[in-house]
């Protein structure tokens, strides 16, 4: 009768968005008179910060002060096409879509800017809301100005368009879906280590600390990166030890009907949590930006099925891993019946694959 | 039946045994409170009936009368937000909202009764909220923020002591 410590650690790999299918996702942008940018784009933000990410974008891209952006996803009337927010996609792939839009944008407000200062575009630069001239900070004028010339001096709206499509993959067995090329997204990777705290009198595993590394390509937002990592940490955490929608799958019977028979975490089953936010740029989302959304809730029931093995040496193969479920396991190895380990898979990190996509597009670092 | 909501008297026209949730949304288009699981489970409806933490849905609307009824609403507006919303925003300790409104008003009355800014207290006075987005450490990190401030920046967001960004060369 003891409580009995274990540490698990599992890894996953990840791609983002619907690779091999199109994925389209696009966005336009106009420029008011005073310099305003107003972005149009089909994602809807479910809390996970689309639309603070993407105006991101669009406010280093062109060169304006982030608080300048308005982000306008209020109706598919006046929004161009996005696929959805869904497979981690919201900020590779449709944040390609606003960022080629806001490159057009800049591109034609140099235009005008060089016009009204007499000058070739490329030897403009906008930054902070102000073009200047390369190499002299003096020299130039705001965005403002600028916008205010297109309109009233040149009688030009200043508009831009992006679109994000990735190939359709080529089946070679329709039968499988087997494809005949790699994933179009660069693969994400991430490790979790769980240390859990296992009393074999009651069976209650409690998870004690979640430490977990993953790969972003870049942070755009480290705040909002994090709230996925730990978002997804503790909807892990309740995959694994609390919850089960249809315990007698198929069957609806005994389904849990609130929070008395339906566990989500609370705020008492928190462990403590560590973060390692790893920026391994890729080549083409934008600004070396992954997907990290789904991700995020995959390895934890799995580092904590391990640890659990470390603490009683029981294999718990079905989830939740309920108090339940570690006493009969506990009964079966005492009977000399021991659940086998189920075979994993060896996630193996791909340096090429971590940083290259097969998908055609758009090379941010250009 | 008259009730007095953030500061203002409306005149209920709902039965008495309504849920003060159900007044409070459907006759004065208070939606800041949420419908959540509307049996007491899951925290979404909390507002502060004389300044202590209540579920709404579970409250008659008859007895609120001669109460103060509080919502987020009354503890702050968009361009002046309390310090407790600024420390949420502060510490990004939302995402899809739906929870935010009850737990900045427990909040509230956690910090104004004087709570402590150890993380196991603050759990323990959140307990009866459900959180499905953040995992609630950031909610733990701007309550115990707001015990010890009441001024935060509100251009930039906190990144948790516990989490390092470590740079590789990538596609760089």
């Amino acid at each position: 009768m003891a409580v009995h410590r274990g540490r698990g650690i599992a890894a996953i790999e990840y791609p983002t968005g619907m690779n091999q299918n199109g994925d389209p996702s696009q966005a336009w942008i106009k420029v008011k008179p005073d310099g305003r940018i107003d972005v149009f784009s089909g994602t809807a933000d479910i809390g996970n910060g689309a639309k603070t990410i993407q105006s991101q974008i669009v406010a280093d891209t062109i060169g304006v002060p982030y608080e300048w952006v308005t982000f306008d996803n209020s109706n598919t009337d006046s929004s161009p096409v996005c696929t959805g927010t869904f497979a981690s996609r919201a900020t590779f792939v449709a944040g390609k879509a606003v960022l080629k839009a806001a490159r057009e944008v800049q591109r034609k407000l140099l235009d005008v800017a060089a016009q009204e200062m007499e000058i070739s575009p490329e030897d403009l630069e906008i930054e902070d809301g102000r073009v200047s001239v390369k190499g002299l900070p003096d020299e130039g004028m705001d965005v403002g100005e600028v916008a205010g010339a297109a309109v009233y001096g040149h009688g030009i709206l200043v508009t831009g368009t992006g679109a994000q499509l990735n190939p359709y993959a080529a089946f070679t067995d329709p039968g499988t879906g087997e494809v005949d090329s790699p994933p179009h997204a660069a693969i994400s990777y991430a490790g979790c280590v769980a240390e859990v705290e296992v009393d074999d009198v009651t069976g209650e595993v409690r998870v004690t600390k979640l430490t977990q590394s993953y790969d972003v390509g870049r942070a755009i937002n480290p705040s909002l990166v994090e709230g996925q990592i730990q978002g997804g940490a503790i909807m892990g955490l309740g995959l694994g030890v609390l919850e089960t929608s249809y315990p007698y799958y198929p069957s609806v019977e005994h389904r849990g009907s609130g929070f008395g028979s339906y566990y989500a975490p609370s705020p008492l089953d928190m462990p403590d949590l560590e973060t390692i936010i790893i920026e391994n740029p890729s080549e083409d989302g934008p600004y070396g930006a992954k997907g990290i959304g789904e991700m995020a809730n995959n390895s934890q029931p799995a580092a904590i099925a391990t640890a659990v093995y470390d603490a009683i040496g029981v294999w718990i193969t079905e989830l939740p891993i309920t108090p339940e479920a570690v006493l009969k396991a506990l009964d079966k190895k005492a009977a000399g019946e021991d659940q086998p380990r189920r075979d994993g898979k060896m996630v193996i990190f791909d340096e090429d694959l971590s940083v290259n996509t097969v998908g055609a597009g758009l090379q941010w670092t250009a | 039946m008259r009730i007095e909501v953030n500061g203002a008297g409306h005149n209920v026209t709902s039965p008495p045994l309504a849920s003060l949730l159900t007044v409070l949304r459907e006759e004065m288009d208070v939606t800041s409170v949420k419908a959540g699981c509307e049996s007491g489970g899951c925290g979404a409806c909390t507002v502060l009936i004389d300044g202590q933490p209540r579920r709404s849905c579970l409250t008659p609307v008859v007895t609120a009368v001669g109460s103060e009824v509080t919502t987020v609403e009354g503890l702050g507006t968009p361009d002046s937000p309390s310090a407790i919303q600024q420390s949420f925003i502060h510490h990004y300790a939302m995402q899809c909202g739906f929870c935010t409104p009850g737990l900045v008003v427990a909040a509230t009355a956690y910090v104004n009764g004087g709570g402590s800014d150890d993380l196991d207290s603050v759990a323990e006075a959140i307990s009866g909220h459900v959180c499905r987005c953040t995992g609630y450490n950031k909610i733990l990190e701007a309550v115990a923020a707001a015990v010890k401030s009441s001024e935060f920046d509100l251009s930039s967001t906190a990144v948790d002591k516990n989490t390092v960004v470590i740079k590789t060369g990538g596609a760089v």
